[in-house]
Formats: C-alpha cells, structure tokens, sequence
C-alpha cells in the first residue's frame, strides 16, 4: 500500500487535520522549551492581563498562562496517544482474535466486551483517580481497558465479513498460512478502521483527561487543559475569558478537531476504491 | 503376403551425425487387413514406407529387418528389390505429378510396369492400364494427356492405378487422399476396401486422421520415428490412450468435433545423432533431440526416455530415463510409462451439504489428464461446490477424491501447500478474488509470496512478467501498479488468470470464469485460455451454466442436476444427440428458443425420484419413484428412465 503525497495533499480534511496534528504534535514535543517560564514558578503579578512579558497574561497563582498552556498540551496529547494506542492495540487483537477463531474465543471476548461496555468508565476512572491517586499513564492505561470493546466489535465484524471475502478464501486456498493473511489481508483491509477507531479513542481519552482534570482528581501541580478551565472559570465573572479561559478551551477543542480530520483524510486515502482515479481505465 | 517390418531403425546421414527418422519400428501388414500409419509430418511415416520399397537415398542407414513372406528383402539390392517391387510391393507416393514422367503420356506410364514386370505385351498392356485408370474415375478422354494436363487429384488417382495395376500383394498408400477433395476420397476408399477384400495388406500412411478410421482395421500412431500407439481405428478419436493420440486426435478437423481445435503444445523435433565412441558403426545411444530453430522455451530435450514427454500433459520425472516399451493396454499398444492417459482427477462419490442442505449428492467423476471437462447445468445444480470440493477448496463430507492417483485429503493434511501449487483456481468473480488493496503485481505475486518462490522482488517481478505477457497483459511498471478496480473486466480476469498459472499448475477449475464478461471480451478470455491449456498442457474443469460455451472449449461434458451427474460424455455425441431430457433442455434454451417449463407438482427437496422427473415432458411412472443411475448409453452415461437403450 503506498500513499499517493500528491492526491492526499489535495485534500483538505486531511491538510487541515495535518496542520492542526503537526501544530499541537510540535507543541507538545517542544512545549517545554517553548515555554517562556517555568509554570511553576509563581513569583509573577496574579491575574494580570497579557502583555509583552506575558503573552496570555498571569493566572491566580502568579504562573505564566502560555508555558502552563504548553505543558499542559504536552500532558493531554501524550494521555490520548497512549491511551488510544493501547485501546487500539487491545481492541485490534481481540476483535481479530474473536473474528477469525470464532467458537469459544470470539464467545469469551465478546461477552468481556460486552461487560466492560456496560461499566461506565467516567465512574471507574474517578473512583480510581480518588482512591488511589495512580500516575496518570496508568489511568490512561486503565481508560483503555474499557475503551477497547467498541474498537474490537468493528474490527470482528470486519474480520468474519473478510473471512468469507473471496479473496481471502483464494489466498487460503493456495495455501497461504494464518501469518500471511493476517500480514497482506486483514491487517492493511483495516487499516482505516485502525484509524477511526484510534482517532475516536485518543479524542475520548483527552476529553478524559481534561474532565479528571477539571474535577481535580489529578496531581494539582500537573498541569492540564482541564485544570486550568477548572482554574479559569471561578474567575469567570473578571474579565479573563479571552486570556485564560478560551485559550485551553480552544486548544483542546482544535486538538480533537484535528485529530478527527486528520483521520477522515486518511481514510479517503488509503481506501483506493474512494479514490478518485485518475487515468484511463486499461 | 505378409510384409513384416522388424525393429527397423533408419538414420539419414550426413557427415558425423544424423537424422535418426526410424527408431526400431516393427510393424505386420497381414493379408486382407489395412494398417494406417498415422502422425504429424516428420514422424518418419514416409521414411517407412520407402524403406519397404528399397528406395530410400543412399545416405540412410539402414538397421533391422523387412520381411516379405518370411523372406527378408535385402532393399539394397537392386535388381532383387525390381523383381518384387510393383508385382508383389507397390507404393502410390505422395506429391503425385513428380513422380510421373512428363515425357510419357499416363496410360503408358501406367501400362509401364505391365509390360516390364508383367512381361506382357504392349497392346493388352495399353488396354489393362486403361481398364486401370477407368477404375479409379478417370475418363477415356484423359488417358492419353501427359501428366502436366492433368489436375492434382486426377494425376493422385492415375498413381492410384498404377500401383495396382499389377494386383501386387502388398499396397503402400502415401497420403492418397491430401490432394483429393472429400468426393474424389471415396475412389481411394474404394480401391482400399477392394484391395483389402481381395486379400490384399494394405498400409495407409496419412495424416487424414477421419479417412484412416474409416478405412482401416488397424492403427499405428507414430512419432519421432516411434510407434507410441498401436489402436482400433474406431477408439482413435473416442478413446486414445496416449497423450500424443488425444492431442493428435484434437488438433484434427473432425466432423464430429465441435470444440475448437487445440493442437499440441510445444513445436515437433528432429532426432539428430553423434557418431561418438562407436564401434561397428554402432550409434551412441546419447541421441540429440534438436530443435528446429531455437523458439521453444523448454531448449533442448534430454536424450533418453518418452520422445514426447516435452508435450505431454502428464510427464512425470521417471518419463525422462530409459527407454518406455510398447505394452498392451486395455486391447491397444501403448508406449507410455504411466500406461496411457492417467485420471488426473477422481472424484469418488463426493458428497457435501451446506447446513443438511445438500449440494453435491455423491458424484462419481473422473477428469483424464490433459482433457477440458466442463461442468454444465442451472444455478443451484451444484456446479461450483463440486469444482471447488475437486480443487480442494472444500472439504466433501463423504466420499474420496484422488489426484495424480494419490488420496487427496491424506495429501492436504500432509502437505497442503504442495497440492495447492498443482491446481490453480479462477474464480466466478474476479474482481472478488483479488483484494482491492492490491495492485496487479501484488495480485499475480501473491502466490509467490505465499509459496515463498523468487528471493525478493526483483525476481518475482521477473515471474510476474512473464506470466502476465503469457495472458496477454501489459509488462511495464506502471501497468503493475495499477489496482483492479482501475482495469475493465476482461483485464482483471487475465489478472486473476495470471495468478492462477503462475505458480505453473497442472490442474486448473474455472468456476465460470467468463460469465461476467460481455461476449467480445469472453471470445478473447476463451481463445487465450484454449491456448494457455493447449501450452501449458493444463486439465481443466471448466465450470459453466453456458452449455454453447461449453462446446467450443471442452472435451467431455458432464451435465449436473440437483447435485448429481444426469449425462457424461464426450462433447461431440451430447451436443449431436443429447440423452437426457434436461440435456435437451439446456440445449434448446441455449439456442434461444423459448422453452416452456413445465411445472411439476413437486420440484423440490431430495424426491426419491428424478429430479427432473417434475418437469421432464418424457416422464415415466417410475422416474418419480425410482432414480435412475448413470448407465452407459451410445458413448456416454445418463441417468434417464426414459432415454435407455431400446427394450
């Protein structure tokens, strides 16, 4: 499977996915050397509205709103990346895993999905954060534990609907063994399924963080978009809404945005049949 | 008289090595009885027949007997050779108008052995060769031009009168009949029948395989110089045995035949031989099979072993060595190591049901090697489970299959992937079978891949080259990167050909390959898949619901109903008189004419009954009660109450 650079640039879900993704992806990786000032550092002004010295102003504490902004970026996409990778990861594997053996394993797994589906994550989250205040990657982890049933219902369904695929009969009629077609044909087919399923666990899981976030069930010295919309809004009747309250609402709305376009593009791509082709038919 | 051709081996030479045209031959003409020798051209058929006459150049070596009567003929003597040649042997040569003398008018020509062997005088000589030539359809009027006057076949047919003009014992015919329109034939028939019932032997040397069967009580099939086949005339077209008769048999013009002619993979040889480290003259057995020109892939043939084993659609590794002797096979001689045509697919009462829903219903079929069989019948009549269960694509719930004479399932829970390179698979839909995320190389490699064959890319892709321009497709890069999805359907299903033959398959099932297929494109997909199964040497089931399609391309016919085989047979006798009523039925629907069905009280689940005895217009009482077997009938099988033999 190659990607044509040109076709996919072409498209604008995907360029502006891109953009946003490339943004917040520099962001976080460079947040701290981006950051003006240590946002810890509590030794300015409070609440000052911006100005040269600080861009987005000062919050109640005397931090510098930018470099807690960019910290926080920082702490919410790692959360959702690792979060989503170890849903899909789970998911992946137990819908593949259910779909092509069938009998006994898909019964096992699909009945866990089914109980994990009917726990309310938000509520197992919160207790966990309460009770026994973990890190948060292991909160992330814990979030995908719940989060993987729907990833692995798609990908069975599409595995059992490509098990009886004709091409995947031929390639098992030739010969071909379980490696090679989970390698060349059930693994690339769902490529895009990958994708919307990640984008949709990464979006849950940073509106996740920033939800604990804002109900303070994490470290308060993390920073976080949802602890400082926590922050932020018992301000909410000075005029700080556009310096500190907006920016993380914003970052974090953009960050879902981005992500979920960036998805859509792909799988326009990588879908050659929603390709649009180009070229005489041979 | 007896003419008895003994171990004859004769090498036309020149210089160190030679033409070896004969390979130890032995042949009995009996009185009263016609032998026709048959093969392609350059099989050494005329070489015997000059051999017979003493008169073949000096630079042909010789070995081996010729006997008349028990007498040996010493064909280098000379004058010995005269006193026999004409009274006793005569030959009616080929290319007619040469061997006549242009100076001479025909009624002397003919009247020439009369007079020098015959000892008779010129009058009553003049008149016999003029009863002669009035015998084989020549007029008076003509009797007195020169050779030059007369047409090709009448030249043929003065020849004719000529060789039995001194009523000799022993007839030679050199293709009498090549120059000769099918009417003019008969004469030649005549003189043969005649002769023969005068007690006279006959040989017929001929390519004219329909006139041969005709006319002969006996065949001898050569090739290379060797009797790979001694027959019954009326098993030649019908029952070969041999894998060269079957294609030598398919490559003829029969009227019977309705399936394209297929011809013979790969190109005829001439048999060169060194004198190396020989004694006595005696010939080094390491005989060079050269090929002329160099076009054929396979190169150079090795030297020992089946003659024809390069062309065979059946050669094993053992075909290579040795020399094969001539064994009596089922009433025929036949040189072939694997004792004539093998079954290279034996289904054993198969039977297989979807959820107690039964789709095959213990089928009994066997597909010889090297043979299309298509698979005939209407939607639901389980033409695909029973191609798929043979290719092994299913698993029967009852019954056995064997292929290449070895169990099928022992061999697919041995070795899977081994069975799985000896049978490609086109499938109904093709664009189906090919994942969309697939470009045409990865399409055509993705056996290779799976069988781990060529090293990296570089090499596949030279595989998948090769195969692609054997169907006919565009080689270059970019084509190769192109998805299916982007190709029309004709494209795509050379693809999915492609990846059918490139592991290089010995067995191929076509589950309606071409249906999908506007009919220009079909007509294409068809020649090139004739084509490739003639190169190839492949067997094929071809499964089809187009019984007009099936007559073009198959060989056998096998017509399915309700998951069980109602007629079988060789294509030709079913489509001139089909047996089963539903034959009939598919046959008449095919050509388009409207055919009313007739409906049956009960046309459904597993009556005890025929199935089509509900809407069978010739129905017995018994056909809803008792379900006919397949009896052989008229060259074929069927299973009809109603069609058996008359009672």
């Amino acid at each position: 499977m190659h990607i044509n650079r040109k076709e996919v640039l072409r498209d604008p879900w995907f360029v502006a996915g891109l953009c946003l993704a490339l943004a917040f992806g520099f962001v976080a990786l460079l947040g701290p050397a981006l950051a003006p000032y240590d946002p810890w550092n509590m030794g300015f002004e409070p609440i000052a509205s911006p100005d040269s010295r600080h861009l987005l102003g000062v919050n109640d504490g005397g931090q510098d709103i930018l470099s807690e902004l960019l910290y926080a970026v920082r702490n919410t996409v790692a959360f959702g990346l690792l979060s989503g990778l170890a849903a899909l990861g789970l998911g992946v594997a137990a819908g593949l895993a259910a779909g092509w053996y069938g009998g006994p394993v898909d019964a096992f797994l699909m009945r866990l999905a089914d109980v994990l589906l009917a726990v309310p994550a938000v509520m197992v989250l919160i207790l966990a954060a309460a009770l026994f205040r973990p890190e948060p990657w292991v909160l992330a982890l814990l979030l995908a534990v719940f989060a993987w049933p729907t990833i692995s219902k798609t990908i069975r369904a599409q595995t059992l609907s490509l098990r009886t695929s004709l091409h995947v009969k031929a390639a098992v009629r030739m010969g071909a063994s379980g490696r090679y077609i989970l390698r060349r044909h059930l693994l690339p087919e769902m490529f895009p399924l990958y994708l919307i399923g990640f984008a949709a666990k990464a979006r849950m899981a940073m509106f996740m963080e920033a939800s604990l976030a804002f109900l303070g069930l994490f470290d308060p010295s993390r920073k976080s978009l949802g602890m400082m919309i926590s922050y932020a809004l018992k301000f909410y009747y000075m005029d700080i809404w556009w310096h500190w309250l907006m920016p993380p609402v914003l970052c974090l709305s953009l960050l879902i945005m981005g992500v979920t376009f960036l998805a859509v593009g792909l799988e326009k791509v990588l879908d050659p049949r929603l390709r649009t082709v180009t070229g005489e038919p041979v | 008289m007896t003419l008895t051709v003994d171990r004859l081996r004769v090498i036309y030479r020149d210089g160190d090595h030679g033409i070896l045209a004969l390979d130890e031959v032995s042949l009995v003409l009996e009185p009263g009885r016609c032998l026709a020798l048959v093969g392609e051209s350059g099989s050494g058929k005329t070489t015997l027949g000059m051999a017979c006459m003493g008169l073949l150049p000096e630079s042909a070596e010789v070995r081996g007997r010729i006997l008349l009567s028990g007498q040996e003929l010493d064909t280098a003597d000379e004058a010995a050779m005269n006193r026999v040649r004409w009274s006793d042997l005569s030959m009616v040569f080929q290319n007619g108008a040469a061997n006549l003398n242009p100076l001479h008018r025909i009624v002397d020509q003919v009247a020439e052995p009369l007079i020098h062997q015959g000892n008779m005088g010129r009058r009553p000589a003049l008149d016999r060769a003029a009863e002669a030539l009035v015998s084989v359809g020549l007029e008076p009027h003509l009797h007195r031009r020169y050779p030059h006057q007369l047409s090709g076949g009448q030249v043929q047919r003065a020849l004719l009168a000529m060789a039995g003009v001194l009523d000799p014992a022993v007839l030679i015919l050199d293709e009498p009949t090549s120059a000769l329109d099918a009417l003019s034939k008969g004469i030649v028939a005549r003189v043969i029948r005649e002769a023969v019932a005068r007690g006279k032997a006959v040989l017929l040397i001929t390519h004219d395989l329909e006139f041969a069967v005709h006319q002969a009580d006996h065949m001898a099939v050569l090739y290379l110089g060797q009797v790979l086949e001694t027959l019954p005339p009326e098993d030649l077209l019908s029952r070969p045995l041999h894998p060269y008769t079957l294609a030598l048999g398919r490559s003829y013009p029969s009227m019977d035949t309705v399936r394209d002619l297929g011809g013979i993979r790969g190109d005829a040889f001439y048999r060169l031989v060194h004198r190396h480290g020989t004694e006595n003259g005696e010939h080094s057995v390491h005989s060079h099979i050269q090929i002329p020109g160099s076009s054929h892939r396979d190169g150079h043939a090795p030297p020992t072993g089946c003659l024809f084993q390069n062309r065979c659609t059946q050669a094993v590794p053992a075909c290579s060595s040795g020399r094969i002797p001539l064994e009596e096979v089922e009433g025929h001689g036949v040189r072939c190591l694997r004792h004539g045509i093998v079954n290279l697919m034996e289904l054993h009462n198969v039977t297989k049901a979807y959820d107690n829903v039964p789709a095959v219903k213990g089928v009994d079929l066997e597909i010889k090697a090297g043979e299309i069989l298509a698979l005939v019948g209407e939607t639901g009549s389980g033409k695909t489970t029973l191609a798929m269960t043979a290719a092994g694509a299913l698993r029967q719930d009852q019954g056995q299959r064997f292929f290449d004479g070895q169990d099928m399932d022992g061999w697919i829970a041995r070795d899977y992937r081994s069975l799985a390179r000896r049978v490609g698979v086109i499938y109904q839909n093709p664009s189906e079978s090919v994942s969309h995320r697939f470009t045409v190389f990865d399409a055509v490699a993705e056996p290779l891949r799976i069988h781990g064959f060529g090293k990296n890319r570089s090499e596949r892709t030279d595989q998948v080259r090769r195969v692609l321009s054997d169907v006919h497709l565009s080689t270059d890069p970019a084509f190769l990167e192109r998805y299916p999805h982007e190709l029309n359907m004709g494209a795509i299903q050379r693809v999915c050909l492609a990846r059918a033959l490139v592991l290089s398959p010995v067995f191929l099932a076509a589950d309606e390959p071409t249906s999908s297929l506007d009919p220009s494109v079909q007509a294409k997909v068809m020649k090139l898949l004739l084509e490739l199964q003639t190169e190839r040497g492949l067997t094929m089931l071809f499964v089809t619901h187009d019984i007009g399609l099936a007559r073009k391309i198959s060989d056998r016919i096998a017509v399915m109903l309700a998951g069980r085989i109602v007629e079988l047979g060789p294509a030709s006798a079913i489509m001139k008189d089909p047996r089963h009523p539903y034959t009939r039925l598919l046959l008449e629907s095919a050509s388009g004419r409207h055919v009313e069905p007739r409906i049956g009280e009960s046309d459904a689940g597993d009556v005890d009954g025929c199935a089509f005895a509900p809407r069978c217009p010739s129905r017995l009482d018994r056909c809803l009660t008792e379900r006919p077997l397949l009896q052989p009938q008229s060259g074929r099988k069927v299973a009809c109450h109603a069609s058996g033999p008359a009672e």
